[in-house]
């Protein structure tokens, strides 16, 4: 006999038989296309979703570290515990010369304050900042330019406006060249900004002005206090390698112990994305065990109907046996009706939540930050069809055997 | 000889052995139209599994067409059964959701007997029957007759040694019972061997030779009839 795979009669049989019995067919396919779509679905799904929580933090260097001063909570050189402390100037030039692994840095102020044009106010966040901050979390330009390292030479009085903020100031009018009061202070604008994504650092460049920190330094009589050190760390090093630098740069520069390790605040981003990352991993193990869930309950449901239809065509397979069919053409008939069922069905399935997943990620498209990638690979479908039909396959392996089983005498006691 | 039983026996074990086919000996000429007759529970079912290699028996010695059917694989049974019988059922044992010509031409597509040519085949089976206007009828859709009908095409597609029929008539009127009983006498005298498992004597009357079972065994052969033509009394 011909391998009945490559038998065009053989399929002609079985579509007969697959087309001949519409609701029997279509249920099995349901339940097949259904496991094959949520399992489909379920994996670009959790793609697209964390996609989208990432985009949250889209432009932030995700190896960034943060410094601020904090009450010591060990007495040392004779003062008490709890005592203030401010950073100063010197402390952030003598981190700059001894730590190697800085790539980039930048101090930080921060001031809320009456900005004004013309006629309309309105109260608002005034940064300063060095021009190494649009490294660490990227601006988006709308219009101008960021601040330059000349800027920051020259303390010049030139000032980013965030784009809302100069909606609220400027109407229609182009903010560029124009002069806004800060707290009393003009500045020239010389571009607006805008938030790449939701994380932001103290704030959204969305409402605020940012102005160069020695500039911000000068004008608000900062003195020699710095709130806040930013840094990243250079590829290959983490921020937690720069901390040892940083206290013991303190340490040797302010009365603090070097035991204490509530005065210096660190703040480390990577931890927070190392945690975003096990919430990803926990969440792609979730929709794999789901999907599993799903395609195991359709596997078992092919099984399962397929072992129905045996049952129900005892007399029809009871007839083919008496009429000369042998066992493996009956076994070779439900397996390839199992089969071309799965993979119709499977492929439909797939398609299915090729196109969902399209929709979604076409509603969820950020212009600015782009696909959240609601999306299956070519290979990943292929995985899953593949995975649907081997085990389809399977699935229809017992029912078949049980087909192969029943003697043509229960076709002629079957009255 | 088409058919030869020799000391078959046939044992159904369980709790309590049942013993139901006793040292049968039994012999059926090339052209015979014979009924096997018998109560329920004699054996004649049995037997009819027997001949139609449906069944396997414990020991005697069972030829078919010259072929010792005895300890066949179940591919070899199902070769032999394809080519040399043909089973006409009862209840008509037609496929339902295939029409009569797909149902007639079914035994050639386990012979792999390309689709055209068999249902060329099946519809000239079809019109000998004077069912061609219903050849793409479902068998839902035809009569109690038309079904036997188609049956019994359905058995002689693969042109095979013997007919073997399980109460042919058994679903059917009395008139319709006539028509197929005629149509197998037609088949008869034309050559074909026919072997009728029955409990109707009037079925039995219809045909050349009764052989009578009872508890496993068959009772001595009544006197054959073979000059004269029996009168139909269904």
């Amino acid at each position: 006999m011909k391998n009945p795979i490559f038998d065009l009669e053989n399929w002609r049989e079985i579509g007969a038989t697959l087309a001949r019995n519409k609701t029997r067919t279509f249920l099995t396919a349901f339940g097949i296309f259904w496991g094959t779509a949520m399992l489909a679905m379920l994996w670009g799904g959790a793609h697209g979703a964390e996609g989208m929580l990432r985009r949250n933090f889209a432009g932030f260097a995700t190896n960034f570290g943060a410094v601020f001063p904090n009450t010591t909570s060990v007495a040392y050189k004779g003062f008490n515990k709890g005592m203030s402390w401010s950073m100063t100037q010197q402390d952030i030039d003598a981190i700059r010369k001894v730590t190697p692994s800085i790539e980039h840095s930048t101090i930080m102020y921060n001031n809320y304050g009456n900005v004004a044009y013309g006629t309309n106010s309105t109260t608002a966040r005034i940064s300063g900042y060095e021009p190494a901050f649009s490294k660490i979390n990227t601006a988006v330009v709308y219009s101008g330019r960021l601040l330059n390292d000349a800027d920051e030479a020259q303390g010049s009085k030139v000032a980013l406006l965030g784009k809302d903020l100069a909606a609220k100031l400027f109407g229609v009018e182009d903010p560029l060249g124009k002069m806004i009061s800060a707290k009393g202070i003009y500045f020239r604008v010389i571009g607006v900004i805008g938030q790449m994504s939701d994380a932001s650092i103290s704030g959204r460049y969305d409402e605020a002005v940012v102005i160069p920190a020695s500039t911000f330094r000068r004008v608000y009589n900062t003195g020699n206090n710095i709130d806040f050190f930013m840094y990243t760390a250079s590829p290959g090093h983490k921020p937690k390698d720069i901390e040892p630098y940083i206290r013991r740069v303190i340490c040797a520069n302010h009365p603090i112990s070097p035991d204490d390790d509530k005065a210096l605040w660190f703040m480390d981003i990577t931890e927070m994305f190392e945690m975003v990352d096990n919430m990803f991993l926990g969440f792609s193990l979730l929709a794999l065990f789901v999907g599993t869930g799903s395609l195991v309950a359709g596997l078992i449901g092919i099984g399962n109907i397929m072992w129905i239809i045996v049952k129900e065509r005892t007399q029809e397979i009871g007839i083919r046996r008496a009429i000369g069919a042998k066992p493996r053409d009956i076994t070779t008939q439900i397996l390839c009706e199992s089969v071309a069922l799965t993979i119709v069905a499977g492929i439909a399935g797939v398609c299915f939540a090729t196109i969902v997943l399209a929709i979604v990620d076409h509603a969820t498209t950020d212009p600015l930050l782009g696909s959240p990638g609601f999306v299956l690979t070519f290979s990943q479908a292929v995985g899953i069809a593949i995975t649907f039909i081997i085990l389809g396959t399977a699935a229809g392996t017992l029912p078949a055997i049980k087909a192969m089983r029943i003697k043509p005498i229960e076709a002629m006691r079957d009255k | 000889m088409i058919i030869q039983l020799k000391d078959i026996n046939k044992t159904y074990p369980g709790v309590v052995p049942l013993h139901v086919l006793k040292d049968i000996n039994l012999e059926i000429d090339r052209g015979e139209l014979v009924a096997i007759m018998g109560a329920s529970g004699s054996g004649k079912s049995t037997l009819l599994n027997i001949l139609g290699i449906l069944d396997n028996y414990d020991s005697g010695e069972y030829h078919l067409d010259g072929v010792l059917i005895k300890n066949l694989s179940e591919n070899r049974a199902a070769e032999l059964r394809n080519r040399l019988i043909g089973f006409v059922f009862q209840s008509f044992n037609l496929i339902s959701y295939k029409n009569a010509v797909e149902n007639v031409a079914l035994p050639l597509f386990y012979q792999g007997v390309s689709r055209r040519k068999r249902n060329a085949l099946a519809m000239e089976q079809l019109e000998r029957m004077g069912l061609a206007d219903r050849a793409h009828h479902l068998p839902g859709e035809l009569s109690g007759g038309q079904k036997q009908r188609v049956a019994i095409a359905r058995a002689l597609i693969t042109k095979p040694s013997i007919i073997l029929a399980d109460e042919p008539t058994g679903a059917l009127d009395s008139t319709t019972s006539h028509d197929v009983m005629n149509l197998f006498r037609e088949l008869n005298a034309e050559g074909m061997t026919i072997i009728i498992v029955t409990h109707d004597p009037g079925v039995g009357a219809a045909t050349n030779r009764i052989i009578r079972i009872s508890d496993g065994r068959i009772v001595p052969d009544e006197p054959i009839i073979t000059d004269i033509k029996p009168q139909i009394i269904v």
